[in-house]
């Protein structure tokens, strides 16, 4: 294979996501010229810069022959890494053009005479923390900054939940790496063998549509129960992509509970499966079937969780039932949804609830939805293998594989949840060790690691809460960065890049 | 009906109660523990320090128990035991003795309350080391024996008694040897179990009995060297001063941390290094991986205190040794630490705490054997991504492991970790912090006891001040940890009590 091939192979798959990318900082434009707030010429420089390198990407390079992305799927594997960090870089335009100052507003444009009033560190984080969904925040002052990049941050969430579905729902499949994805074991659109049943291109058409009329939708109703467009549009892009930034620093808490009722039900829709939504709502129920395991179990989840919170919420916390239902409620569907918006501040709650809210997020939604975390799924097959196991050893000859929606779950995937449990599981152990010797606390650590690696947001005491990672040395922060882009990209596509014989030719 | 329609319908049975059986070996089991008692009463009446009454009483009261389940409920016992059986059986003894072996506490009134003398008994008896005694100088002589020799015996595991003494248990004996020994981590010294189980306690006695004369002879009294002895090698961790090992001279920590090493290393490794095996000893991985992964980490510690403290000295390399030793063989040791401590040691001390000893020693933690299988298998996992058709198998020590034993293992440390993971729940529950509740639990089920990475991290760890409800909890992980999980997860299944077809 030419190198000069392989590099365009490797390229041009991102020129299409900058592209994207790029439109989405233009739209940014609207509230820089309609709230005025100066901040015009910075957003459209970095979004003309990203389209341009889009679209030179898109045509210098040569197309990917329809053959080689089954072949070599080391490739598959480098790009999408490559999209993840390549769109970070870009996300992080905005946040340093719009806050460039000049040092002395006298003289003229050189050099040394601008600074960025947001540094890189706090770019970067801020930018992966929108892409991969997470919502947790580098600003103290998130009110503060411009209503531009407000816009900016919950755009890019939005993007980041949209990437994550193509990814799992459309893009995977289509590299070849079908064993490996986790989709085909929830058998909606994909039959056991791993056969998708449905085209790329009608997996992206449904579910840009679903996403999009979801979308609307809950801006309709967040109007409805009165929220101006402004916030609304922005908190439906932070919720529906499970992420959850807020344009305010009390996150969700201001709203009224209708409101808040209503954000919730745009978390607990981002937390299930696109293709099962898609074929929820255009009435296609028969292929739905009985293949509910993973939404029962989420269900079930969420409501026992749900009632351990506001039982323990009203006993303990001594609220008024009203507002422990509320709590509980909003702020459960938002931990296990990994949203990670915050309608109290959950760092007074009761010791066990924050520690369930930490198991919880692990867990994470249904796979194929805009949730981080391991995944409902996997959760649910690690349990039934670890209890065949031990019925295994009690029937060493008994046919006894691990069953999904009543079918069995080949080998290959109950041995990839294992691998991914625990690869997540090091990262986790690691991170906080390393957290911690970056000279952060220990609850600080261990919150921050599960609030980055789940892509749920908030950690525990300084991050957690109605707080910021503002106050985290800037290596803690790209450390934090990189752990949210492991999370997001379940480790192993990450970790693979760093193998010695992932680069080797053969 | 067809010869092979019964077989099946016996396969798929209930799990029988073989109750005579379960009260024979009980009896007999209690009769030991209260010939062991020996010891402890001679050592009381020995110092005259008023605990001897209350020993010999509750030595009667045992042997007693233990002659009436022996003699009279477990007379006709047929020596029979299926597989399923084999786990509540081992569940049920170490459920009782624990329990029986909380009685001197009681007799001789050192503590009050019920549970706090079962917390201590079981933390001997499981080799954790946790401790809700106070004022360790002030107890009677005889008691803090007795706290030794539960850990004595708990080390070597309750069971290889019963399989040494009763011959006539035959595959029964294999069978409660895996469910206590969690299966195949354990290689066999000699392939009839009986002789096996001997040269295990020729091995564990002779290195007891090594350490107490060198120990004694080191110039400590004979309490200190006994008790010190036999906490080592059972790598238990209870102390005979309320300052640790504070009190002990160089020759005397030389010789300690060196059998603690010895004691985290697999049994089998032990008896080739004594039989001068040394080819045997150098093949086997995992004892070359423990040293340098202890090395390593002591040479790490070393560093970290250094930089602390601004020059090196050979007592901070020497602490540092200790403090890893006594963390990676589970012991639990302590002694006057460094005012100085780094974070980048309690880090490294929270690491191994998971990591343990190695299989088929007296330690415990996930073990080392486990975590190999599971990096190659990881490793090998990797390859496969890229190169699918790759067909790649785990090896250690040459054999290679079936990917139903790798199944096995995930789902140990995903239980290992649940178990974690509740235990820290309930702990929360009773007010610790996130991150205490995750160190008390985790040094629990890993049967290491005390340690100093958690009093860094912020709380004091304090057994005497937690609730009766998380010392409860802590029973349990500890149990768990001991019994390696399976055995206690399994007969909660409701499957286990259903028959198939």
């Amino acid at each position: 294979m030419q190198r000069n091939t392989t590099v365009g192979m490797i390229l041009r798959p991102l020129g299409v996501p900058l592209v994207g990318e790029g439109i989405a900082m233009l739209v940014c434009l609207w509230p820089a010229l309609h709230f005025g707030d100066g901040s015009h010429w910075g957003i459209l420089s970095a979004a003309l810069l990203t389209i341009a390198v889009g679209v030179t990407l898109l045509w210098t390079l040569p197309r990917r022959s329809a053959t080689a992305g089954a072949t070599d799927r080391r490739l598959s594997y480098l790009t999408v890494t490559l999209v993840w960090i390549v769109m970070t870089l870009f996300g992080t335009l905005p946040f340093l053009l719009v806050g460039i100052e000049r040092t002395d507003p006298a003289q003229g444009f050189a050099f040394s005479n601008v600074h960025f009033s947001i540094s890189l560190a706090d770019a970067i984080f801020e930018s992966m923390s929108g892409l991969t969904s997470t919502g947790a925040t580098a600003f103290a002052d998130v009110e503060g900054l411009s209503p531009t990049l407000l816009l900016w941050r919950s755009a890019t969430e939005w993007l980041g939940g949209f990437g994550i579905i193509l990814l799992v729902l459309a893009v995977v499949p289509s590299l070849g790496l079908n064993k490996y994805s986790l989709y085909t074991a929830e058998a909606s659109s994909a039959d056991n063998t791993g056969k998708t049943s449905t085209s790329m291109r009608t997996m992206v058409q449904q579910t840009l549509a679903t996403y999009v009329s979801l979308t609307l939708l809950f801006v309709v109703l967040l109007l409805l129960s009165g929220m101006t467009l402004w916030e609304a549009i922005n908190l439906t892009f932070t919720n529906i992509s499970t992420g959850g930034f807020s344009i305010y620093g009390d996150s969700i808490a201001r709203f009224t509970p209708a409101q808040q009722y209503i954000l919730a039900a745009s978390m607990f829709v981002g937390g299930i499966n696109f293709a099962l939504l898609y074929n929820f709502f255009t009435l296609r129920w028969r292929r739905i079937g009985r293949k509910l395991d993973q939404f029962c179990f989420f269900l079930l989840l969420t409501l026992v969780a749900t009632a351990f919170v506001v039982v323990a919420l009203h006993r303990q916390g001594n609220l008024p039932f009203e507002d422990a239902l509320r709590y509980g409620i909003v702020q459960t569907v938002s931990v296990i949804t990994t949203t990670g918006s915050v309608v109290a501040d959950t760092n007074l709650w009761w010791t066990p609830i924050v520690l369930l809210f930490l198991f919880l997020s692990l867990c994470g939604g249904m796979a194929g939805s805009t949730t981080g975390g391991l995944k409902v799924m996997r959760v649910l097959i690690l349990l039934r293998s670890v209890r065949n196991t031990l019925t295994n050893r009690l029937h060493p000859h008994a046919y006894n594989p691990v069953r999904l929606n009543g079918r069995p779950v080949s080998n290959e995937i109950v041995t990839n949840v294992m691998v991914i449990f625990i690869v997540f599981v090091i990262t986790m152990l690691v991170g906080v060790l390393l957290l911690m010797l970056c000279g952060v606390g220990a609850t600080e650590s261990l919150g921050a690691v599960f609030g980055c690696i789940t892509s749920y947001g908030p950690g525990l005491g300084a991050c957690g809460g109605f707080g910021s990672y503002a106050a985290f040395p800037a290596v803690a922060k790209w450390l934090c960065s990189a752990l949210m882009l492991l999370g997001r990209l379940e480790c192993l596509t990450v970790f693979i890049l760093f193998l010695p014989g992932f680069w080797r030719n053969r | 009906m067809s010869t092979s329609q019964h077989k099946q319908k016996a396969f798929f049975r209930r799990p029988t109660f073989n109750f005579r059986l379960a009260f024979r070996l009980l009896g007999m089991l209690l009769v030991i523990m209260a010939s062991s008692m020996v010891l402890p009463v001679s050592v009381s009446l020995y110092y005259s320090d008023g605990s001897q009454f209350g020993l010999v009483a509750a030595a009667l009261v045992i042997l007693a128990v233990g002659l009436f389940l022996r003699n009279f409920l477990g007379v006709g016992a047929t020596f029979e035991l299926h597989e399923k059986e084999s786990f509540w059986f081992t569940a049920i003894i170490w459920l009782v003795i624990p329990l029986m072996g909380a009685l001197p506490y009681l007799f001789t009134s050192t503590v009050t309350s019920f549970t706090d003398a079962a917390f201590e008994s079981f933390s001997g008896f499981t080799t954790t080391g946790s401790s809700v005694l106070t004022g360790l100088e002030g107890k009677p002589q005889g008691l803090l024996v007795w706290r030794s020799v539960s850990q004595w015996i708990g080390g070597m595991g309750l069971i290889l008694f019963v399989v040494a003494i009763l011959h006539r248990l035959n595959e029964g004996s294999a069978r409660l040897y895996e469910a206590e020994f969690s299966g195949t981590l354990q290689r066999r010294l000699h392939p009839r179990m009986a002789r096996n189980v001997v040269l295990m306690w020729a091995v564990y006695s002779g290195l007891t009995l090594a350490l107490f004369l060198l120990l004694y002879f080191g110039g400590n009294s004979f309490v200190d060297s006994l008790c010190t002895a036999m906490s080592t090698v059972s790598t238990g961790g209870f102390m005979t001063h309320d300052a640790g090992l504070a009190g002990f001279s160089d020759f005397s920590m030389g010789c300690i941390t060196l059998f603690m090493i010895l004691s985290g290393v697999n049994l089998a490794v032990l008896f080739c290094i004594f039989t001068g095996r040394w080819r045997q000893v150098r093949a086997d991985e995992e004892f070359v991986r423990y040293l340098i992964v202890l090395l390593v980490a002591a040479l790490l510690c070393t560093v970290s205190f250094s930089i602390a403290q601004g020059h090196l000295q050979w007592r901070t390399a020497a602490f540092s040794l200790f403090h890893i030793a006594s963390t990676m063989s589970t012991c639990g040791f302590y002694t006057a630490s460094p005012s100085v401590w780094p974070m980048v040691v309690s880090v490294v001390t929270f690491l191994l705490i998971f990591l343990g000893a190695s299989a088929g020693s007296t330690g415990g933690g996930l073990k080392f054997k486990r975590i190999m299988i599971l990096a190659r298998y990881v490793r090998n996992y990797f390859v496969t991504m890229i190169h699918p058709r790759a067909v790649l198998s785990v090896k250690v020590n040459g054999t290679v492991i079936s990917n139903s034993y790798v199944t096995r293992i995930f789902s140990y440390v995903f239980l290992y970790l649940l178990f974690v993971a509740l235990g820290a729940f309930v702990l929360t529950i009773c007010g610790y912090d996130i991150p205490n509740a995750f160190c008390m639990a985790a040094a629990n089920i890993s049967n290491l006891g005390p340690s100093p990475v958690i009093n860094n991290l912020g709380a004091s760890l304090d057994y005497v001040s937690l609730l009766p409800v998380a010392k409860w909890t802590m029973m349990v992980l500890m149990l768990a940890g001991r019994l390696e999980i399976f055995a206690i997860v399994s007969i909660v299944l409701p499957a286990y009590w259903r028959p198939r077809n």
